[in-house]
């Protein structure tokens, strides 16, 4: 009676110190709420002030539990209801929750269109088994995120076979205005802050419907807990789930989630309404010795006086037979090993003549034939020990149930924090997008960057010899072989006096460049006979690639000039250059002019003209390919 | 001409077809286009939907072949020779209206007018 009084202390001043420890960490938080800046900081200090308070209420509820257990005990005892209580508990086991994922199911148009910045929201989960509360690291999630993914893995050690695992999800609007839904607190700290301490301390419990109410311990003195007055990111529950034994399996599992909130709160996450996890469970009785000791074993059909010695190893669905102790510790191979599983009977039977107590028979199925095994221990309690040990191991597999089956392997999530943390959360589709109206930026920023390692290349003195054509001088008249008036372009004449050959370029390391140095200007770039050398190009790139080229040697290089019949262009097949000779021969009907605006008025008189002048085409193309303007053709 | 995800896209259509005409080494339709799926939609001054990344006819050239065949300013072009022109690229719809190796174009288009007097027809 004495002992169980100081067992039942011992474990109130253990609740009584885990809640001190907890109202240190929550004021703590509530400093560091109050100190940061960092919206990261915010949110982190914000979730550890949840979990302590969800740790303190779950603590709070054990001792009142445990209070009230104590009273009916004695209640009991005076009442001397005694006898027997043939109450068996089941083992404890250990409880491993990990791999958390809950898909989110994002709009279509939320997910495509491009306003701005991105709705973010933290979220994090809290996993609760009785007054054992653990908490997930905080995940941030914004549009880019297909699921949410918590990396951590969660044990929860003794934990009886009947136990209810809450799952709590908790979000945060993570933008500097949340004033759409948490108005009324805010006002309600206003109205604490301005009221005085005391008065608007009353008035925000009173306001809180979530505020603890005083409890009493077992000092006798009242601990009033008040919710201090929280400035900063404030966590909604968003979803919930509980699970329990059934929901163990040794593979990853769907469960469904309550909803609580709708799109109109500000910490709303589209959540598709499941969560997947990896629920494992390892009783102790598979997990540890249940019983040992040394025993006689002797089978059945064999010879009848002969029975082996041997030291007994009760644990997990099987019995170990040593011939020693010490080979149990050394971990040497069992001599012959029983199976006690659900399919096991086990009867004691009568008393032998030979023998001083009863004989335990262990009888399995193995294939087809049935083997029993006959145990006989040294003594009566012996014996009565490993009938009772049969006994509790079979109750247990019985509460336990799925789990007992195999042994389910439960990771231990190791101490060390990955060194790395990606700044931004993202999935795959976050790494992986090029914006479609960004493609030519990017393609062009790449090919920009390689023209900038060619011009390194060059200082270095190693330029192909393609790259002498754009040393031309850039003073040289290019309005030399002009015409004006006419509809067509053509690429510098010094091309065609040159004596650089333009085949070479296909073992340069831009092999872009050439192609664009020649299709710039000839634009209407439905090339009837592309090379098969250069990948075909959309117009809009080669524009683009020449407006780069042209930028970066000095200027526009365009004329134009006579349909192929022109002497000066000549020399181009001589050349071996195919390029040339398409962008001069009569191009395709398509020369379109392209407008960036709206009111697409063409300057000239008659109604077909084409702009000539260098500058109009290099804006016309550069509006072209701005992805604001709204292009039009003439066809 | 509204386009709901999943059901067909239904339009009273107009067949138009337009001799090119041969201008110098051109050949030319007399019309300008805008829209396709690469432009913002947003932008487009004669679609009722927003949204709607379609071909249209922006500007008729006077006197030229596609006002001659009946083109107007604000036609959506849903077809060009059988091709579609619904879900294409700005130029690829060009590419589609200016083969050098076709003479005649014949487009499908639509206007709201045709569906207005269509439903004035049936009452």
């Amino acid at each position: 009676m004495a002992s169980m009084n100081t067992s039942k202390d011992q474990r109130d001043s253990d609740i009584q110190k885990k809640i001190d420890h907890e109202i240190r960490m929550r004021d703590g938080a509530c400093k560091l709420l109050a100190a940061c800046s960092q919206r990261d900081q915010a949110l982190e200090a914000s979730k550890s002030l949840l979990t302590c308070n969800t740790r303190i209420m779950a603590y709070m509820s054990e001792l009142q539990r445990m209070k009230e257990a104590q009273v009916m005990q004695r209640v009991a005892l005076r009442s001397s209801v005694a006898g027997p209580t043939d109450d068996r508990l089941p083992c404890k086991g250990k409880v491993a929750i990990s791999d958390l994922r809950i898909p989110l199911m994002w709009k279509d148009t939320e997910y495509f269109k491009n306003k701005g910045e991105l709705h973010r929201c933290a979220v994090f989960c809290l996993l609760q088994v009785g007054a054992e509360i653990h908490d997930t690291d905080m995940v941030m999630v914004d549009r880019t995120l297909t699921d949410i993914c918590f990396d951590n893995t969660i044990v929860f050690s003794e934990t009886s076979p009947g136990f209810e695992l809450r799952v709590e999800l908790y979000s945060c609007c993570s933008e500097e205005d949340y004033s759409s839904g948490s108005t009324p607190r805010k006002l309600a700290s206003k109205l604490s802050s301005s009221l005085g301490r005391s008065a608007g301390k009353k008035l925000r419990v009173a306001m809180d419907p979530g505020a603890c109410s005083p409890i009493s311990n077992g000092g006798g003195a009242t601990l009033l807990l008040p919710l201090p007055s929280v400035v900063g990111p404030k966590y909604h529950l968003l979803a919930h789930t509980t699970l329990s034994l059934s929901h163990v399996q040794d593979s990853f599992r769907t469960h469904d989630l309550n909803i609580s909130g709708n799109e109109d709160c500000s910490y709303w996450v589209p959540l598709y309404g499941s969560v997947c996890c990896r629920l494992a469970a390892q009783p102790h009785c598979m997990t540890q010795q249940m019983m040992s000791g040394c025993l006689k074993v002797k089978q059945l059909g064999g010879d009848l006086q002969s029975w082996t010695n041997i030291y007994g190893v009760l644990k997990g669905t099987n019995l170990f037979c040593y011939h020693r102790q010490e080979d149990m510790e050394a971990n040497v191979e069992p001599v012959f090993t029983i199976a006690i599983n659900k399919k096991t009977i086990i009867g004691v039977s009568e008393k032998d003549l030979h023998s001083k107590a009863q004989s335990i028979c262990i009888s399995n199925h193995y294939g087809g034939e049935e083997v029993t095994h006959t145990l006989s221990a040294d003594s009566r309690e012996d014996t009565h020990r490993w009938m009772e040990a049969f006994w509790q191991q079979f109750y247990d597999m019985s509460q336990w149930k799925q789990c007992c089956d195999d042994l389910m392997k439960i990771e231990l999530p190791s101490p060390r924090k990955p060194a790395l943390v990606a700044s931004k959360q993202g999935s795959l589709y976050h790494e992986m997008v090029i914006d479609t109206s960004d493609d030519i930026n990017t393609v062009t920023n790449i090919l920009t960057r390689r023209m900038q390692e060619l011009e390194l290349r060059n200082q270095l003195g190693t330029s192909p010899h393609w790259m002498s054509l754009f040393e031309e001088s850039p003073g040289r008249p290019h309005t030399r072989h002009c015409l004006p008036h006419s509809p067509l372009r053509c690429p510098w004449p010094g091309l065609l006096s040159s004596d650089a050959s333009l085949t070479s370029d296909s073992d340069s390391p831009c092999s872009t460049s050439p192609c664009s140095r020649h299709s710039g200007w000839a634009k209407p770039l439905s090339l009837s006979s592309p090379s098969s050398r250069f990948r075909p190009r959309t117009l809009s790139l080669d524009a683009k690639l020449s407006t780069l080229r042209g930028r970066g040697y000095g200027g526009v290089l365009q004329c134009s000039c006579q349909p192929p019949s022109s002497s000066s262009l000549a020399p181009i097949p001589a050349q071996g250059v195919p390029q040339a000779t398409l962008s001069c021969s009569s191009s395709t009907s398509s020369n379109s002019s392209s407008e960036g605006s709206h009111s697409p008025e063409l300057s000239d008189g008659t109604s077909f003209s084409r702009p000539s002048s260098a500058r109009r085409s290099l804006r016309n193309l550069r509006a072209k390919l701005d992805p604001r303007n709204w292009l039009q053709s003439q066809v | 001409m509204s386009f709901i995800p999943g059901q067909p896209v239904t339009a009273v259509v107009q067949r138009i077809e337009i001799r090119k005409l041969r201008q110098g080494e051109h050949l030319i339709l007399g019309f300008s286009i805008g829209g396709g799926i690469d432009q913002d939609p947003g932008q487009n001054p004669f679609s009722e939907d927003k949204s709607d990344k379609g071909i249209y006819v922006t500007r008729v050239t006077p006197e030229g072949p596609a006002e001659v065949a009946g083109l107007m300013m604000g036609d959506k072009v849903m077809q060009v020779n059988g091709w579609d022109m619904t879900m294409v690229t700005h130029d690829q719809a060009r590419k589609r209206l200016t083969k050098k190796n076709e003479d005649v174009v014949r487009l499908l288009v639509t206007r709201k007018s045709l569906e207005q007097a269509v439903r004035h027809s049936m009452m």
